[in-house]
């Protein structure tokens, strides 16, 4: 099985939906920015819908794996932007966007 | 298949990798979520290739057109250029790094090894005719027919969320 015919079976998609999802799960541990978490969350609700798009071909070979994905798009649209409304508001407040200083509800 | 298309589908997917690759290691935010446009732009490629032409202009509207940019705002209005510098400030890699070799390799040997030999036998040929028809019309039907309660839902949840950031985010 040489490389092209991996990528496009169902075993590539499903390796670039975990490298995906694993590489936005570093970008959740790894950033402090707020905004680079947001970043990482993205990569990680992109990861599903591949999987999701893969298996709606590959097993199933019906449509209701793009309507899930569907769904997710705009769940992560709506996420997007309450996020970064909030993100919006605590630079607004504390003059920082790093997700360690957040603390005001802590004590 | 033919050979060509079968390579702008690999570059696609690496394309996808290297990105996001970008978007969890590059310091600079600006640059890690321009790369993210990347990220997305390879995802909405993949998901021609499977057969979901709909949810790849879906796909590229509101994620290239839509979240991308509202991150780049984000991301100008948080760093002034001259008052803050634009570089995330660095945390410790081993964590992650650990974490990605922990959880990374059985996951990737899952979707190479085992379900590659757990294949179902589903004929080739029904997947290129899925994979060719025109979907837009099943879609539209599928959200009036069985998905109506989540899309409904999903209607409140984005009336919410509009309002929501409105008022997050309006001046006092």
């Amino acid at each position: 099985m040489n490389i092209l015919d991996w990528a496009v079976s169902l075993e590539g998609y499903l390796c670039v939906g975990a490298i995906l999802f694993f590489l936005g799960l570093a970008a959740v541990l790894y950033r402090r920015n707020a905004i680079g978490i947001l970043l990482g969350i993205e990569l990680i609700l992109n990861a599903a819908s591949i999987n999701f798009i893969a298996f709606s071909k590959y097993r199933a070979v019906a449509i209701d794996g793009q309507l899930v994905t569907l769904f997710i798009i705009l769940i992560a649209a709506a996420e997007a932007a309450v996020a970064l409304a909030i993100i919006l508001r605590l630079y607004r407040l504390r003059e920082t966007v790093d997700a360690g200083e957040a603390s005001i509800m802590r004590n | 298949m033919t050979t060509g298309l079968k390579i702008v589908l690999l570059l696609a997917e690496l394309l996808c990798v290297s990105s996001a690759i970008l978007v969890t290691f590059h310091p600079n935010i600006l640059h890690a979520a321009v790369a993210l446009l990347f990220a997305f732009l390879g995802v909405a490629v993949m998901f021609v290739y499977a057969g979901a032409d709909f949810i790849a202009g879906v796909q590229v509207i509101v994620y290239v057109g839509g979240v991308t940019v509202l991150v780049l705002f984000a991301v100008m209005l948080t760093h002034w250029l001259y008052k803050v510098t634009l570089r995330d400030v660095r945390k410790k890699l081993i964590v992650p790094i650990v974490l990605l070799v922990i959880l990374l390799v059985p996951a990737v040997y899952k979707s190479l090894v085992e379900l590659a030999s757990s294949s179902q036998n589903i004929a080739p040929e029904r997947v290129a005719e899925f994979a060719g028809s025109a979907k837009t019309a099943l879609i539209g039907q599928a959200l009036l027919g069985n998905y109506l309660l989540p899309f409904e839902a999903i209607t409140i949840l984005l009336l919410g969320a509009l309002v929501g950031a409105v008022g997050l985010a309006r001046p006092k």
